[in-house]
């Protein structure tokens, strides 16, 4: 659905963004993982021209983005970044309705739709639509930045490290958030972060750069199993890659027929997590079981492990 | 749409400007005095059906006259030896003597800047010294020549002045007309040139003032029981409030002249002092003692 | 233990102290000041005439014996409250009953020693009743501090002030005091004077804005330029205001002159043009540093949303840098408006008018009291017009950060 190509970007002598073209697919999470001057926040800005890049061109559903004003496509695709940028001066109702307000939406419609989206981000709107951002907690600002992005019900949502500023513990709720947001409301999300297990956490697909270049681009069991070069294996984790893969699948994914003794494990879990949890009860298996406490089968510390190495 | 209703709103600014442009504005300097004498000018002229514009303590010298030559006032009292400052001939001997000042000042007035100069009156607001009315009658003191005798003969003068009258040369000069020399211990020297802390000293006898540095109509005088000294060897330039008109605007009124002329031809050096007093000393408005004046004097009904 | 807390049995300096920390140290200077003040300076000046100087006269020589003990007394109880009371509202009620009542004492004063039907006779506020006003006010702005009040309170109280004084003035309470006769004499050209006065100093501050506020934006979009704009507008700054004034005076009036509609739209070189144009340039330099300081500030991340959400660059201008940088240019606004109003007193040398021209004028005739007429009401609005755009201010960032 969003098709990069070519994307280029020089400051001077330094090149920030060197030749990166990929595809996203629609309705997926994609997400560009790289340290501090890879070019990653840059990659994304291009997305929604606020860099214009050297050489290069973005499609969005087949159509260039440059033959359009900025601004108006900027309209359509949501922009959530680190540090919010909630606008101080306006209450958090004022905020989120910011781009219906520049589309020219009916004030009921805005209404309605403020609301709506204060209760999927679990924000009361009889106590939160009137309050000003100095008033929220961190994790409520970083949540009203999302509404925010997400109001005008855009296609695209462009996401600069949007949990950086939170505490792990609020991170971590932060993310199942997101995930269950995108699920309901089908948005094509672009997400750009240092953090490596965010990125395997939250992404269909997960993008690496180093140095302005994109060195590999695919799923994240993919690039666990099969790094495209040393640099690439370093950064998805060299020492613990066996933990990051069995992270990435649940207990529900890779459960067998059988049962066992004691008490079960959410079939929603990690396999890592189980793997923790049956070391911790010095067991070999546990049933799985699904949320509402039926049994699914049984997972053995074996079966487990052998989802550990790449096949 | 906003440029046209600018465009609008300057042009009936304009048209509404224009009608007074027919009323002659009257102006005067900051001094009680000038404003006095310029708003009894501006009451004589609303009696005769000439329509005004009061601006009357517009500012100091130099801004008032300026303001006349570039035609934004038209009439204010000014002195005739300040023309000797405006013309750069300050120690022309025609300044002391009041005919041949008028006449030196309005010709070069009229030569240089179209400025009629109407009827002077006959009373000099040159600095002056006065003294205590007890010492006046207890050495015969009417004239300065009495005074340098006085001083001369061993009197036991204190003169309380400005700076400027003991340094810029007025003194010098009085003491070289009339053949005097003061002590520096017979000099209490104040900053500032307030002849009203000056008459207030000799009034009171502060550190044994007996004469006071004083503007020749100055109201203090007469409250203070000061008696003004005559300068009978003229060594002061005289300073006769004159009214001053530009000659465009005279054109359009000459009954201006018939107008100004009684009411200066009224005033003596006594009536000034006297007019002074009521709005320097009593306090009153300068306007009503304006209009008081011209009432009894039956200028104006 | 004994009550104090102070162990029993310690030296009695140690309790003696523990009281003594509680005598307010600003009530020691206050009382010191009304004693001198009460005692040892003139209550108020006795003038035969308008410009004599005057015989100073005590509180006791001036009031009845019931009023001038009842006042004393009064006056001694509230040194009682300034050095021994700590809670605010009472040191507040103390010191304005204080200034009440020294008020209607010097007003009364006045009434009684001029003589019936005299109009020539001027009784002034002596400096004992001056340095007894200031440190009662000083007591009440203390106590009004100390119970930090919000903006809008400050606002009200302020309002509240001006009523009361108006309404005193109107009554005709203090006519008898020679600030006041001076008014008497001046009435018709004081209004007109004081509109003046401050139509000059609100329009220099319009046109700075006007000019300023865009001219602020500018250098902030264009950082090449920010240097040359500030450092000409601070060479303006550093020119004396009556130079100032006067150097504007001839090509003014060469303007008016020579090109027709100028005079007809007032451009003069005299009276207001250049007074006005003079303000206006020193009101430039506050306005323009301030919105760009102001801009400045603005989190870069708030703006960087703006953007990306698609606002255009005047609009982000419009809705998020403006808004926010507004306390910031507003306390810019508040400098220029404070400086402009005592500015404009000099406006009066080249005919500018306003309440200037009975500074000077007073200066001229050494009357004193037209010079308070002129000086005191611009003391006032200038006061006035800061607590009124401080609490604009502060109302403003309170929703903000």
């Amino acid at each position: 659905m969003i098709a990069i190509e070519h994307l280029t970007k020089r400051y001077g002598s330094t090149t920030v963004v060197d030749d990166v073209s990929m595809v996203i697919e629609r309705n997926s999470i994609t997400v560009i993982v790289g340290t501090s001057g890879s070019g990653k926040s840059t990659l994304l800005r291009m997305v929604n021209r606020l860099v214009e890049p050297e050489s290069g061109r973005v499609l969005i559903d087949g159509r260039d983005t440059a033959h359009e004003p900025a601004h108006l496509l900027r309209r359509r695709i949501g922009y959530a970044i680190q540090g919010h940028g909630l606008f101080p001066h306006r209450s958090v109702a004022e905020n989120i309705a910011t781009v219906p307000h520049l589309l020219g939406w009916e004030p009921a419609r805005i209404r309605s739709r403020v609301t709506a989206l204060l209760e999927a981000l679990q924000l009361d709107p009889a106590v939160f639509a009137r309050k000003y951002p100095h008033q929220l907690s961190g994790g409520q600002q970083q949540r009203v930045g999302v509404a925010r992005a997400l109001a005008a019900e855009p296609e695209v949502l462009l996401m600069d490290e949007p949990f950086g500023a939170l505490d792990p513990i609020i991170r971590d709720k932060a993310q199942d958030d997101l995930l269950d947001i995108q699920r309901r409301f089908a948005t094509t999300i672009v997400l750009v972060t240092h953090d490596i297990d965010e990125a395997f956490r939250l992404g269909d697909r997960v993008a690496v750069m180093s140095a302005g270049r994109l060195l590999q681009y695919d799923r994240p069991e993919v690039l666990l199993k099969h790094p495209a070069d040393t640099l690439v294996a370093r950064m998805t984790g060299l020492s613990d890659r066996a933990m990051r893969l069995l992270a990435l699948t649940t207990a529900g994914e890779a459960v067998v027929p059988g049962a066992s003794d004691g008490p079960g494990v959410a079939s929603s879990a990690s396999l890592r997590e189980v793997l923790c949890e049956l070391i911790w009860r010095g067991v070999d298996s546990a049933n799985v079981v699904d949320a509402a406490g039926a049994p699914l089968g049984r997972l053995t510390i074996a079966t487990i492990l052998a989802h550990g190495r790449p096949s | 749409m906003f440029l046209k209703s600018l465009c609008v709103a300057a042009a009936l600014a304009f048209v509404a400007a224009a009608p007074s442009r027919a009323a002659v504005v009257v102006s005067s300097k900051l001094s009680s005095e000038s404003a006095m004498i310029g708003e009894m000018i501006r009451l004589l002229l609303n009696a005769a059906g000439i329509p005004t514009i009061d601006r009357t303590r517009l500012g100091a010298t130099p801004v008032v006259r300026r303001a006349l030559i570039d035609g934004e006032i038209d009439l204010y009292v000014e002195y005739t030896g300040n023309a000797g400052f405006f013309f750069n001939i300050p120690s022309d001997p025609a300044w002391k003597d009041f005919a041949k000042g008028y006449e030196l000042g309005a010709k070069l007035d009229y030569r240089a800047n179209r400025i009629v100069w109407l009827t002077p009156a006959n009373a000099s607001n040159a600095w002056a010294l006065a003294v205590r009315h007890d010492v006046a009658a207890a050495h015969h003191l009417r004239t300065m020549s009495d005074f340098a005798r006085w001083v001369s003969s061993g009197g036991n003068v204190v003169l309380a002045c400005s700076a400027e009258f003991a340094n810029a040369g007025t003194l010098r000069s009085l003491e070289r007309t009339y053949g005097f020399r003061l002590r520096p211990d017979q000099l209490i020297v104040l900053a500032g040139g307030e002849t009203a802390a000056t008459i207030a000293a000799a009034a009171a006898g502060t550190d044994g003032t007996n004469t006071a540095m004083v503007y020749g109509t100055d109201g203090g005088i007469v409250a203070a029981n000061l008696v003004l000294l005559e300068d009978d060897r003229h060594d002061q330039p005289i300073y006769a409030p004159v009214p001053i008109i530009r000659e465009a605007v005279l054109k359009k009124y000459p009954q201006i002249a018939a107008l100004v002329k009684p009411l200066m031809q009224s005033f003596d050096r006594q009536t000034l002092q006297a007019l002074n007093a009521r709005v320097q000393i009593d306090g009153e408005s300068v306007d009503s003692v304006a209009a008081d004046y011209l009432k009894r004097k039956g200028l104006i009904r | 233990m004994s009550v104090l807390g102070v162990p029993v049995g310690q030296p009695r300096s140690a309790r003696a102290t523990a009281r003594a920390a509680r005598i307010d140290r600003l009530g020691i200077l206050l009382t010191l000041l009304g004693a001198t003040a009460l005692v040892l300076l003139p209550f108020v000046v006795l003038k035969a005439n308008r410009i004599a100087p005057g015989d100073p006269r005590a509180l006791v020589e001036v009031l009845p014996r019931w009023a001038a003990l009842g006042t004393e007394a009064l006056l001694v109880l509230v040194a009682a409250v300034a050095l021994g009371v700590a809670r605010a509202r009472a040191r507040l009620a103390a010191a304005l009953a204080g200034i009440v009542a020294v008020a209607l004492a010097v007003a009364h004063a006045a009434a009684l020693l001029t003589p019936p039907g005299n109009a020539v006779v001027r009784v002034a506020p002596g400096a004992g009743f001056w340095l007894l006003a200031s440190a009662l006010g000083l007591m009440a702005a203390d106590a009004i501090a100390r119970l930090r009040p919000g903006p809008a309170m400050r606002v009200l109280a302020l309002a509240a002030f001006l009523a009361v004084a108006g309404l005193a003035l109107a009554h005709g309470t203090f006519d008898s005091l020679s600030i006041m006769r001076e008014y008497a004499v001046n009435a018709d050209r004081f209004a007109s004077e004081a509109q003046r006065h401050i139509a000059l100093a609100l329009g220099s501050l319009g046109a700075a804005v006007l000019l300023g506020l865009p001219l602020g934006i500018l250098a902030h979009r264009v950082p090449r330029l920010r240097p040359a704009i500030l450092a000409l507008l601070n060479i303006v700054q550093t020119i004396p205001a009556i130079a100032l004034f006067g150097i504007l005076m001839a090509p003014l009036g060469l303007l008016a002159a020579h090109v027709p509609w100028a005079a007809a739209i007032g451009i003069r070189g005299i009276g207001a043009a250049p007074a006005l144009v003079a303000l206006f340039l020193y009101s430039l330099l506050p306005i323009v540093a301030n919105t760009v300081a102001g801009l400045r500030q603005v989190s870069p991340a708030a703006l960087d949303a703006a953007h990306g959400m698609g606002m255009t660059p005047w609009q982000a201008l419009a809705r998020v840098e403006l808004p926010l940088a507004l306390p910031v240019i507003l306390t810019g606004v508040r400098i220029v408006l404070v400086q402009n109003i005592g500015l404009v007193a000099i406006a009066a040398l080249i005919g500018g008018g306003g309440l200037g021209t009975f500074i000077f004028q007073g200066i001229g005739q050494t009357a004193i009291d037209l010079v308070l007429l002129g000086a005191i009401p611009i003391v006032v609005l200038a006061f006035s017009a800061a607590v009124l755009l401080d609490a604009l201010v502060e109302a403003l960032d309170r929703g903000r950060r």
